[in-house]
């Protein structure tokens, strides 16, 4: 695991140390380990960097995980967690035998997979668009553009489209008014999946563009050159240098995609369940919204919250282990 | 609960331990004390108990209205009329309200949120009654689930406004016990101590009642509250010479038929569901049929609404962004006339709307069908909503003296309309946030920015029709329409009376709400609602039957 230790300078002498020696005797002693207090002394202005993300990350993500007990209670708001009726794994053995929780999760994995079909590539082509625009006026143009809608709320983006797609919005009243057939685009539950997709990529395709911008910087255009003049063209350029070069922000971005496979956005269907109804916009999420918060059955809620954690962080640390056996990073160098 | 007290301590034992960590590393206090577990209550009060505990009624005769009040059928009664301000007010408060204490009060807002900090709307509210009440409006939208940690927490205001419609949600039968009990401070002729508060009818205090104490002040109070009224663009209807008495709901439809013109971009109805409910006869929630209690969603009447709903977004005549489930922009809709028949509730015909809908077309008018039948034969009937569906409690902390000086606080925000401290406890300090325009309060500038509904939510009078930006024939309508509505009035089953439903079945209701609208939309069959009913049934509908019928037995069904 590779990890910043801010003495770069002193392990250089180790390293050293492996290369034959005449005299392996009077090798200077193996340095001494320092103590808690040393490193203490060594790493603190590191120690002191990390201590806010990490104090935010206890508040907001661990403290609030004790939460989870409820998920094995009856939990009731007057009761708090210190008297609510325990219930074992009654809360779990309800879910798993529940129709309509099943169909959230089968939604969610069908619309998550959906969107890694057509969404993952799309920032990906995006980038290598952009970064064949020789003018750097345009680029910054187009960049601009695009990366727009990722500052629009999900009720801003979801009005947008109603408005240009709705039964009374743009291109409907234009059709009608030319005597042609009506598209239902808005409140087809068939369509819905890729609907939310393609709303997830107008708002948010051109932001993901920015790591895969940044991983094309990194290629050294030397690269270019010498398959340039090796007779190498635009499209064996692409296959043999850049795509390689990206393929490890691309694992990276791919592992993070799969731990977050049962996040599908969860503004964007509860806006929208009205329109599709609850059987296409279900997911995990809204589902532990409204059979949990809503109907102030918060143990329910807790229970398939928990119940998506725990197999998130399992497809996370599977799909890390794919990333490694590919030879890749993944979200740690091995 | 059935379980020993031993195994109850053990396991709190265990927790403790596991908990300690965490609470140390949040830095100790987020788990504080919490409630000692109870059995929980039924929450209900039987008839003649409530006799005994409810405040007098003594109404207020310093006050004439322009309109007076109307009496109608089962109790219901028409709000008086004012269509300007008394010029010379009476003051219904003498001596010191106040003695110098301090409160805090939290109350939600539907609307932008005053500064708390030289507010003087706040200032001279707070001089009026010798006390600092400090308020802490929150966001209306999302004010029931800030309630929950608020109560887990222990960390409750001193005075809190809960609206009816969350009570059950939040299982207020269970969590009542952290406010004060009123009971030794109001009920009977105790109540004469505070006339303004004596001044709001019994029906109303009636919902403040839980498991057989009374806790909730109410607010906004009214003998003539319903669910909502089918409204239809006055001003189209006249310049296209339709006659708005209709008799069916055949006629409604085809109505539908003539005013939509879709490709004018208007269609005749938004989503009239709610609304639905009066014609057709859906009941609140619980009726008798044949001495057995019934659910709406087991009635026929709750069938044949949804047939017509059906029919109505086949036809194409429901507007597509309302089809789409999107409610929030319903009033835009109306008020712009890309909708002509909207339902709505009957607290958004005021003049305020009317300014909003002006804005759009200059001839606005908002008008509400008269109450009709879906079968054109027998009488319509109107629901009777609960008298108060606002209460404020007052936590269970404060002492004696301290309730005692909330309360005549509440008296002198309960001060009537017409009265001097109306004024000053709806719009503060006349020529700073308000002036008198043609005899009616109207906010200034800066009246606009500091006035909000807050006190109001700890206590007001009973509800009166007044003119709003002028729109003295909006106030008319609306009273003559209330005179009509409560000759219509019927009591549903269970009126007035606060049932606590077992939390365990909390969520049988969604997955129903849920086909509810895909059969409205006419995405799914009637025959699926049927199924998804005989489902609710089986998971605990039954179940809740029971408890109701117990009820019954035991307290009646307040009628």
């Amino acid at each position: 695991m590779a990890v910043i230790t801010g003495d770069g300078a002193v392990t250089t002498p180790n390293k050293a140390s492996d290369t034959p020696r005449s005299d392996q005797a009077v090798s200077p002693p193996a340095r001494r380990k320092l103590t808690w207090r040393e490193k203490l002394r060594r790493d603190r202005t590191m120690i002191i960097m990390t201590m806010p993300a990490l104090i935010l990350t206890l508040v907001f993500a661990y403290v609030p995980m004790f939460g989870a007990v409820t998920a094995f209670q009856r939990y009731s708001i007057y009761d708090g967690f210190w008297y609510s009726a325990w219930t074992g794994l009654e809360n779990f053995t309800r879910l798993m035998t529940d129709p309509i929780f099943w169909s959230a999760f089968e939604n969610t994995l069908v619309i998550s997979a959906v969107q890694l079909v057509l969404y993952f590539p799309v920032p990906i082509i995006l980038a290598l668009m952009l970064n064949s625009i020789m003018s750097s006026k345009i680029r910054s143009f187009v960049q601009s553009i695009v990366y727009l809608p990722h500052f629009f709320s999900w009720v801003l983006v979801v009005t947008i489209f109603q408005e240009m797609l709705g039964g009374a919005g743009a291109l409907n009243m234009f059709l009608r008014q030319h005597g042609w057939a009506t598209w239902d685009i808005m409140t087809n539950p068939e369509t819905f999946k890729y609907l939310v997709t393609a709303q997830a990529v107008w708002k948010e395709a051109g932001w993901g563009v920015i790591v895969f911008l940044a991983a094309l910087a990194a290629i050294e255009p030397t690269l270019y050159e010498a398959a340039s003049a090796d007779g190498a063209g635009r499209w064996r350029r692409m296959w043999h240098i850049t795509l390689p070069g990206m393929r490890g922000v691309i694992m990276l971005m791919l592992v993070l995609r799969l731990g977050n496979a049962l996040t599908v956005g969860f503004e964007q269907m509860l806006i929208q369940r009205n329109a599709v109804g609850r059987d296409a916009a279900e997911v995990l999420d809204t589902f532990a919204y409204y059979y949990g918060v809503v109907n102030n059955n918060f143990s329910y809620g807790a229970a398939a919250g928990l119940f998506k954690g725990v197999l998130s962080l399992i497809l996370i640390l599977a799909a890390n282990k794919l990333a490694h056996a590919f030879g890749e990073d993944g979200l740690y160098r091995k | 609960m059935t379980e020993s007290s031993d195994s109850v301590v053990s396991r709190r034992h265990i927790l403790t331990l596991l908990a300690a960590g965490a609470a140390m590393a949040a830095g100790g206090g987020m788990l504080a004390a919490c409630g000692k577990r109870k059995d929980s209550d039924s929450g209900t009060t039987s008839q003649d108990k409530l006799k005994e505990i409810l405040p007098a009624f003594v109404p207020n005769t310093s006050i004439k209205a322009d309109i007076p009040s109307v009496t109608g059928a089962n109790g219901a009664m028409s709000d008086p009329c004012f269509l300007k301000y008394p010029s010379s007010p009476v003051r219904t408060v003498t001596g010191a309200v106040g003695s110098g204490g301090s409160y805090v009060g939290m109350t939600p807002l539907w609307g932008a949120i005053p500064p708390s900090s030289g507010n003087a709307y706040y200032e001279a509210v707070n001089q009026a009654i010798g006390a600092t009440l400090k308020m802490q409006p929150a966001d209306g939208n999302t004010y029931d689930t800030q309630l929950p940690p608020l109560f887990a927490a222990d960390k409750l205001p001193d005075w809190l406004q809960i609206p009816g419609w969350w009570a059950s949600k939040l299982s207020l039968g269970q969590g009542v016990s952290k406010f004060t009990d009123l009971t030794p401070f109001l009920s009977g002729d105790k109540i004469k101590k505070y006339p303004n508060l004596a001044a709001i009818p019994q029906v109303a205090w009636a919902c403040g009642v839980w498991n057989g104490k009374l806790y909730g002040i109410p607010c906004y109070s009214s003998a003539a509250t319903f669910t909502g009224a089918i409204f239809y663009r006055k001003d189209i209807f006249a310049k296209k010479g339709i006659n708005p008495a209709i008799k069916s709901i055949d006629e409604l439809f085809n109505l539908g038929q003539a005013l939509t013109d879709a490709n004018a971009g208007v269609w005749a109805f938004d989503d009239l569901w709610t609304y639905l409910a009066d014609p057709f006869g859906i009941p609140y929630k619980w009726a008798e049929q044949d001495g057995k209690i019934i659910h709406k969603y087991e009635t026929e009447a709750m069938l044949e609404a949804l047939a017509w709903q059906q029919k109505v977004v086949k036809a194409g005549l429901m507007h597509p962004d309302a089809v789409a489930g999107n409610t929030q922009n319903a009033k835009q809709r109306f008020w712009s006339g890309k909708v002509v028949i909207s339902g709505d509730g009957t607290g958004s015909w005021n003049g305020d709307d009317w300014k909003s809908g002006t804005a759009a077309n200059s001839d606005y008018f908002r008008q509400a069908f008269d109450p009709f039948t879906a079968s054109g034969s027998g009488t319509p009937a109107l629901t009777l909503g609960n008298a108060a569906g606002l209460f404020s409690y007052l936590s269970g902390k404060l002492s004696q003296e301290q309730v005692e000086e909330c309360l005549a606080i509440a008296n002198y925000l309960a001060a009537p309309y017409g009265s001097a401290e109306w004024l000053v406890a709806n719009f503060g300090t006349e020529g700073v946030d308000y002036t008198m325009t043609d005899g009616n309060p109207v906010l200034t500038e800066q009246g606009n920015k500091e006035v909000a509904t807050t006190f109001q939510f700890l206590a007001s009078p009973s509800s009166a029709t007044t003119v709003t930006s002028g729109a003295v024939d909006v106030a008319k309508a609306y009273a003559e329409w209330q005179a009509k509505a409560v000759k219509a009035a019927y009591k549903p089953l269970f009126y007035g009376m606060n049932i606590t439903e077992p939390a365990q079945y909390g969520s049988i209701d969604q997955p129903v709400e849920d086909m509810l609208k895909d059969v409205r939309y006419g995405r799914k069959t009637l025959d699926d609602f049927k199924a998804v009913v005989v489902t609710w049934r089986t998971q605990g509908g039954d179940e809740l039957r029971k408890v109701h019928e117990q009820v019954r037995e035991e307290n009646g069904t307040g009628q």
